[in-house]
């Protein structure tokens, strides 16, 4: 048996269950989030409606929620699918922060995008 | 003891629960790979009106309208998929998870038949 298999089960089961849980999450906000982006209004989005938009705080929140959430789902996802195909300990803390700091600049770019034109100061 | 010789040893994918569930971890990293370039692209709209217009624009020609029918499926993929996942994890969706999947993929391409039909009206 590998050797690492106590330090997956500490963490692991609380991984596993928060990917589910972003995951019910997701659903619900992304469908809204298509349906109004892609779908009404002729599948073009205006500036002016999306600025309006963004004067709620209420839809910046969610908004916040939804980069968090999907970021999260995201790139764990991807961390659980490169954990299935590595073995050298240098390769996985490698891989494990080339894709933390990704989540990290995604963050900060739709952060910044909220706050700039969202107006808030 | 199984001994796998590749990363995709297709001998062992031959049941729909394994195709279910490597089409989920591509249809996964091809969402994130979407989302960067998702949240860059959006990030413009902090340029003012003329610079965000302009990206939009481009995401209106043809091209990226295909694109989006493609994108609205792998997002259906994923998302009833996932359903499944979470059926057979928190609930007995393992007793019938191979009903599901198809109950599920086919409610799936029901939506994705009309949002396509819509993102092409928009054409």
């Amino acid at each position: 048996m590998d050797k690492n298999y106590k330090e997956s089960s500490k963490s692991g089961g609380l991984i596993w269950l928060f990917q589910r849980v972003s995951a019910i999450v997701l659903f619900i906000l992304l469908m809204v989030h298509f349906v109004t982006y892609h779908f009404i209004g002729h599948g073009i989005v205006k500036y002016a409606d999306v600025v309006e938009k963004m004067k709620a705080p209420w839809f910046n929140l969610i908004q916040f929620i939804f980069l968090l959430t999907a970021l999260y789902h995201g790139i764990n996802g991807i961390w659980m699918v490169a954990e299935d195909y590595m073995k050298k300990r240098g390769t996985r803390i490698f891989v494990f922060s080339i894709l933390v700091l990704l989540g990290l600049i995604l963050l900060f770019v739709g952060m910044l995008t909220i706050f700039k034109a969202g107006g808030i100061k | 003891m199984y001994k796998r010789k590749m990363i995709f040893d297709l001998d062992y994918y031959k049941f729909v629960g394994s195709w279910a569930w490597i089409l989920h971890r591509l249809s996964g990293l091809a969402l994130i790979f979407y989302l960067t370039a998702h949240v860059w692209v959006i990030s413009t709209i902090s340029k003012g009106e003329a610079g965000f217009e302009e990206v939009m624009g481009v995401l209106a020609t043809p091209l990226f309208k295909y694109l989006e029918i493609g994108l609205w499926g792998i997002i259906l993929f994923h998302a009833f998929n996932g359903i499944r996942v979470v059926l057979v994890d928190f609930s007995k969706g393992s007793l019938y998870h191979k009903k599901l999947f198809f109950i599920l993929i086919f409610i799936a391409f029901v939506l994705w038949v009309a949002g396509g039909y819509i993102i092409v009206s928009h054409m």
